[in-house]
C-alpha cells in the first residue's frame, strides 16, 4: 500500500518553479507514495515572518502541522526552507508543552484544529535516501544516468542547525551523493556544497548575494561537474535564475544546469519533458539531456 | 597509549611569506584536549608553535580554532573524541576563517572587536539614576539569558557566509550583544539600537546560512538573535526603512491577503529601484513563467490566517 504524506510544495514550488512541484507529484506514484494535497495550508513564512513576529511564524506554522495530523499524515517537504520553518516549529511545541498550549489557545479561538504535537516533517531527499528510498528506486529499474557528473548542492537550510534538521552531519553530508551514485551518475565533489546561495538577501542585498553563489558555482565548475543538483527551490533560483547575475557581478563564466531533485531523479527514471519542464529553467539544460539521453 | 598525528597550519611571517603545513606525532593519555595536544607540542617539540589561549576551560573564549574543518573551542574538544568522529589518527588544526593569521593558529582579532564596539555593547538606561540599583525581573532576565552566555571566540564569524561575502557585515556575535542592551528593559536605546543595526551591513545582511548556530560553542544560537533584532525594528516602526525589512512586510501581507507568497510583491516592495532598472533581467523571468501573477493565491479557510494575524500578539 502506499504510503501517505501531507504534501507541503511550498509557495515557491507552487508559484516560480512549477517545474518542480509537477516533477514531484509524477514521481510519487512512481516510488509508491501518495501525496496529500493541504489547501489550507499557508506560507511557512521562510524565516521572514519569524524575524517581524516571531509569535504569528509559530502559530501559523503549527497550523500547517495541526491540518497533517488531522490527516493522520506525516508532512514532505521540497524546500530547504519550509523543512527547517516548519521542523522548528515543532520543535518548540513539542519541548515545551506551555507554548504548545498557548499556542492552541490561539488556534482555537481563531476556529482552527489545535494540535497534539504527533507528526514528523520530512524532505523528499531525506525519505530517498534511506534503505527504504533507495530500494524504492532502485524497483523502478532506473536507466540511469549514464555517468552524468552531478555536483550535489545542499545549500544551508536542510543541514544547519542540526539541533533541528539531525538527518546527517551537517559538515560531511552524503545523502544527495547516495541519490546520484544510485541513480547511475558521478559525483562532483568541491567544498562549498554545504554552503549558502546567498537567496535570503538576494534582493534586499544582491552584491554580497551574488558573491555567495559564486563560491558554490566556481568550485562546482571546477569540479567538472556538468550539472548541479540541489533540493530546494530557493538555491535553485539562486543558482539557475541569478547565475547570469552572477557571472557579470563576478567577471566569472560557470555554464551551469541546475536540477531539481526530482527532476534529476525522473531523467533517471526516463520521465517526460513534458513533466521534467527544462524549457523553465534560465541556464540551457541541453547538454545534461544530450549525457543522459533522455 | 593513543598516539596521533597532528597536522598544523604553520605561518611564520617572519621566516617565510607563505603559510605551510607540519606534522607531529604525539603519545599521550586518552583525555587530552586539542588545546593540550598543542600546548604539549610547543613544550615538547617546537617552541615556534603559537596559539591563542588563557582560561583552558572555555570561558575565555581565546582559543578557537578549526579542528577537521570544523569551529571549535579547542580547550573543550577531545582529541579522541575528533579521531573517533572522523574516523582517522590524524586531526588537522587550523586557525578560525575570516580573519587573517598573525602567526599559525593566532589571527588578527582587530576586525572582530571593531564590529563589536559597533553594536555600542554596554547599557544606555534612560532618565535619572534612581536612588538604589535598577531592578529586573527574572522573566525579564530570562529574556536575554541566551546572549549573555556569548564568551566572545568569534567562532560564530569563521564560517559565516554573509563576513566571508562582505567584511563590513557587523556579523554574529556583535548582534548577540546588540540584543543583549536591546532586550535588557533597563535600556533606553532600544529604537536607536534598532536603527543602528538595521542599516547596510546590519542585521538585514544575515543570508541565514545557520553557520553560527551550528558552531557556537555555547549554545548561543546568534542567528536568533539577528532574528530578534529584525522583530525590534518591525516593533519600532522602522520597518520600511531598510529593503531587508520591506522584504519580511511583503510575507506579511501575502500571508493577510492570501495566506501563500505572492512573489510579485517581493521584487517590488523589497528593491523598488533595482526592480525598475533592471528590466531585461526581469524580462527573461518573465519569459521562464518565474514573474508569477499578481492575483494573491488564496489558500481554504483564511477567515483562520485572518483571525490569527489579528489576534497572535507578539513578546520580543
Ligand atoms: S519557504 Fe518558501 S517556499 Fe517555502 S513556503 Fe515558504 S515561501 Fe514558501
Ligand atoms: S577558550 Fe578559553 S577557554 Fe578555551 S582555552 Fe580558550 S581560552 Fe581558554
Ligand atoms: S556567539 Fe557563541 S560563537 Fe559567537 S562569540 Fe559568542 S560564544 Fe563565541
Ligand atoms: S546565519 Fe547570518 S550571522 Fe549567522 S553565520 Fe550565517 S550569515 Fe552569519
Amino acid at each position: 500500500m502506499a504510503q501517505k504524506f501531507a504534501y507541503y510544495p511550498g509557495c515557491v514550488a507552487e508559484f516560480s518553479s512549477k517545474e518542480l512541484n509537477a516533477t514531484t507529484k509524477a514521481l510519487a506514484p512512481m516510488l509508491d507514495i501518495e501525496l496529500l494535497p493541504m489547501p489550507a495550508a499557508t506560507c511557512c513564512g521562510a524565516g521572514d515572518i519569524a524575524e517581524a513576529k516571531p509569535n504569528l511564524y509559530l502559530t501559523l506554522n503549527v497550523r500547517i502541522l495541526s491540518q497533517a495530523e488531522e490527516m493522520g499524515a506525516d508532512v514532505m517537504t521540497i524546500c530547504n526552507v519550509c523543512t527547517l520553518n516548519l521542523r522548528r516549529a515543532n520543535k518548540i511545541v513539542k519541548d515545551d508543552p506551555r507554548i504548545l498550549e498557548a499556542v492552541n489557545e490561539e488556534l482555537i479561538k481563531a476556529g482552527a484544529r489545535p494540535y497534539e504535537g504527533t507528526r514528523e516533517v520530512t524532505h523528499l531527499l531525506w525519505f530517498l535516501a534511506t534503505e527504504e528510498g533507495l530500494s524504492l528506486l532502485e524497483k523502478q529499474g532506473p536507466k540511469g544516468l549514464n555517468g552524468l557528473r552531478v555536483a550535489p548542492y545542499y545549500g544551508c537550510q536542510l543541514l544547519r542547525p542540526s539541533s533541528v534538521m539531525g538527518f546527517e552531519d551537517p559538515d560531511r553530508p552524503q545523502s544527495l551523493e547516495r541519490l546520484i551514485r544510485a541513480l547511475g551518475g558521478e559525483v562532483a565533489d568541491y567544498e562549498a556544497k554545504s554552503r549558502c546561495c546567498g537567496f535570503p538577501i538576494i534582493l534586499a542585498r544582491e552584491a554580497v548575494a551574488l558573491k555567495e553563489s559564486h563560491v558554490a558555482l566556481s568550485q562546482a565548475r571546477d569540479a567538472g561537474a556538468d550539472c548541479m543538483v540541489t533540493p530546494c527551490p530557493l538555491c535553485h533560483l539562486a543558482m539557475d535564475a541569478y547565475q547570469s547575475k552572477a557571472e557579470a557581478a563576478n567577471d566569472a563564466e560557470y555554464n551551469m544546469p541546475v536540477l531539481h531533485l526530482p527532476q534529476l531523479i525522473g531523467m533517471a527514471l526516463g520521465m517526460d519533458q513534458s513533466i521534467l519542464q527544462f524549457k523553465r529553467h534560465m541556464v540551457s539544460m541541453d547538454n545534461v539531456v544530450e549525457i543522459v539521453g533522455a | 597509549m593513543p598516539q596521533t598525528t597532528f597536522d598544523i597550519f604553520r605561518y611564520q611571517p617572519d621566516f617565510a611569506d607563505e603559510s605551510y603545513r607540519q606534522s607531529y606525532a604525539l603519545d599521550h593519555e586518552p583525555e587530552l584536549t586539542i588545546l593540550d595536544a598543542v600546548l604539549r607540542l610547543q613544550n615538547e617539540q617546537d617552541g615556534t608553535l603559537a596559539v591563542r589561549y588563557s582560561c583552558r576551560s572555555a570561558i575565555c573564549g581565546s582559543c578557537a580554532c578549526r579542528v577537521n574543518g570544523k569551529t571549535v573551542l579547542a580547550c573543550m574538544t577531545q582529541v579522541e573524541d575528533v579521531k573517533k568522529e572522523f574516523g582517522s589518527d590524524t586531526v588537522q588544526v587550523d586557525p578560525i576563517g575570516n580573519f587573517a593569521p598573525i602567526k599559525d593558529l593566532v589571527v588578527d582579532m582587530d576586525p572582530f572587536w571593531e564590529k563589536f564596539k559597533s553594536v555600542k555593547p554596554f547599557l544606555v538606561p534612560d532618565g535619572p539614576a534612581p536612588e538604589k540599583e535598577r531592578i529586573v525581573s527574572k522573566e525579564a532576565m530570562q529574556k536575554i539569558y541566551n546572549e549573555s552566555k556569548c564568551i566572545l571566540c568569534a567562532a560564530c564569524y569563521s564560517e559565516c557566509n554573509s563576513f566571508a561575502a562582505d567584511e563590513e557585515f557587523v556579523g554574529p556575535a556583535a548582534f548577540v550583544w546588540g540584543y543583549r542592551f536591546a532586550g535588557d528593559e533597563r535600556d533606553g536605546q532600544r529604537k536607536a539600537r534598532a536603527k543602528l543595526y538595521s542599516g547596510q551591513h546590519g542585521v538585514w545582511d544575515c543570508t541565514r546560512c545557520m553557520y553560527c548556530n551550528e558552531r557556537c560553542p555555547k549554545g548561543v544560537d546568534p542567528r536568533d538573535a539577528i532574528e530578534k533584532l529584525g522583530g525590534i525594528a518591525f516593533n519600532e516602526g522602522i520597518s520600511w526603512a531598510d529593503s531587508g525589512a520591506r522584504h519580511a512586510k511583503a510575507f506579511l501581507i501575502s500571508v493577510r491577503t492570501g495566506g501563500k507568497l505572492n512573489e510579485t510583491l517581493l521584487v517590488p516592495f523589497t528593491a523598488p529601484i533595482q526592480s525598475q532598472m533592471d528590466m531585461p533581467f526581469a524580462l527573461r523571468m518573465l519569459r521562464k513563467g518565474k514573474a508569477p501573477s499578481p492575483i494573491p493565491h488564496r489558500v481554504k479557510k483564511r477567515s483562520e490566517v485572518n483571525k490569527l494575524m489579528k489576534n497572535v500578539k507578539e513578546t520580543i
